[in-house]
């Protein structure tokens, strides 16, 4: 496993009391699957760590973009779906550009948040993986989302209104709501589209549901 | 000549007065613009993080209705862009089932293009009433409207050209600077502010170290995230103009400030100083 470590006096390739991970499940299972779900070559990344010198937000991440690919590799599922990386990514897709191999990394990222996502593994950024989904609610109801139903509903979710109280981005929030106001941005209400309801059926049948 | 025009949920609230400066700009150039009867949102961000087949169908939705018109469809949101183009592409590939009657074959083109072409910047520099050669931009595009590139169609992904053109045309003085396509942070501010401002304080420390008064973009998203992130700045606000509104106060012998009052980041000293209003 690669060490972040940068500093070559300290740095080990393995740490030898660390109890060795085995391959996920002993085959090629995971990397299998992925690859054939998204069509994405993983086994061509040779870890020259081009999509995380790339990324603009890597040292945000708990497992960095390469490390996501060895991982797959690996068939560490658990490991990937419970990281931070599979919710903070941004999508900018400089990792897919810049890959000479022409990994989809940002693709592989993507495709393993709609796993975590419809997995029972809780998210590590709970409050961006709630927001996802409010905004896909906003848009079944109404076709068109509007950014004040939508914060409105994103706040009335449970724990989020809680969260941001306590860690003190609430007010900060609340102040920019108004100044936006104040300057005819944020607009109350919006037209719906009349599609609504063909949205809504294609929506369920998305899911599985025949009627 | 006629377009069908596909104007995304961010025009109609957040950006509401780009929606305006485009609909002026494209009256003065004699084009007509047709807003795709009863449009629906393209799913954005979530529908490509939470389903991939509803980020294929969303935008298709849309995609049937130009194609019942008949006209090549313009976006101006870059992110819209992105998922048209990217539906198109998975439609090709017939691997999902579409509900709505849709072949892809129509043209999506993201609106900094059709103005960049050389025919349309010819119609621009006819147009311009009062060149602003006295405004030092850069111009920044963000992610969507650039990569991947085989999605976006863009050769000149790591320097692209399209702003800068129209930008010259309107008689601004363009700099260059290395990050045009850096990404601003997106909607991560919901849940990571810390990141957000990271990357959009970046942004602009370099703009304005390039020496530019005023950052040109074309995408609601980045213009809400640089401009935001400047709210309680006490120095000179950097503004940030979309690209339509540059072209709009260049084809007014007056300008008006009424317009800017939808900026956090007020360009009305920065213009009034440069003698441009």
């Amino acid at each position: 496993m690669h060490t972040s470590t940068s500093d070559p006096e300290t740095a080990t390739e393995h740490d030898p009391c660390e109890q060795r991970e085995l391959i996920g499940d002993r085959g090629d299972y995971f990397l299998n699957r992925i690859q054939g779900e998204t069509g994405v070559n993983v086994s061509a990344c040779y870890q020259c760590e081009r999509c995380t010198n790339a990324c603009p937000i890597s040292q945000f991440m708990d497992i960095k973009p390469h490390q996501i690919i060895r991982y797959v590799q690996l068939g560490w599922r658990i490991r990937l779906l419970k990281s931070s990386t599979i919710w903070i990514c941004l999508s900018c897709e400089m990792c897919t550009t810049y890959c000479p191999n022409e990994v989809d990394v940002a693709e592989i990222i993507n495709h393993l948040r709609m796993m975590a996502a419809s997995s029972s593994i809780a998210p590590k950024e709970k409050s961006l993986a709630v927001f996802h989904q409010t905004f896909l609610e906003e848009l079944i109801k109404s076709g068109r989302v509007n950014e004040f139903r939508l914060m409105r509903a994103y706040y009335s979710k449970p724990d989020i209104l809680h969260e941001k109280i306590k860690n003190g981005t609430f007010k900060q929030e609340l102040q920019l709501a108004m100044t936006l106001f104040r300057k005819g941005r944020l607009k109350l209400s919006a037209p719906k589209s009349k599609a609504v309801k063909e949205i809504q059926k294609a929506y369920s049948q998305t899911r599985g549901e025949i009627i | 000549m006629k377009l069908s025009f596909y104007p995304g949920c961010s025009l109609e609230g957040m950006a509401n007065d780009y929606c305006e400066s485009i609909y002026a700009v494209f009256k003065t150039l004699g084009i007509d613009l047709v807003e795709i009867e009863d449009w629906s949102c393209c799913g954005a961000t979530a529908a490509h993080s939470l389903s991939e087949i509803m980020s294929v169908i969303l935008p298709a939705r849309n995609l049937a209705a130009a194609e019942k018109m008949g006209l090549d469809i313009i976006c101006p949101c870059s992110l819209c862009f992105n998922r048209l183009r990217f539906s198109q592409k998975m439609i090709k590939k017939k691997i999902f089932h579409i509900p709505w009657q849709v072949t892809g074959d129509i043209r999506v083109l993201d609106m900094t293009r059709f103005l960049a072409k050389p025919s349309i910047i010819q119609l621009i520099k006819q147009c311009i009433l009062k060149p602003l050669d006295s405004l030092k931009v850069v111009c920044y595009y963000g992610c969507q409207m650039v990569r991947p590139p085989k999605i976006t169609g863009y050769a000149d992904y790591e320097n692209p050209q399209t702003l800068d053109r129209i930008s010259a045309a309107a008689g601004a003085r363009v700099l260059d600077w290395s990050y045009k396509s850096t990404c601003c942070g997106a909607s991560i501010g919901i849940g990571r502010r810390e990141i957000v401002e990271f990357l959009s304080k970046r942004i602009l420390q370099k703009s304005r170290q390039a020496g530019a008064e005023a950052i040109v973009v074309s995408c609601p998203l980045c213009q809400s995230n640089l401009d935001i992130v400047q709210k309680d700045r006490s120095d000179t606000p950097t503004p940030i103009f979309y690209v339509t509104e540059l072209l709009r106060l260049s084809f007014k012998d007056k300008g008006n400030p009424k317009w800017f009052k939808m900026h956090v980041a007020d360009p009305v000293p920065v213009l009034k100083a440069k003698g441009l209003l």
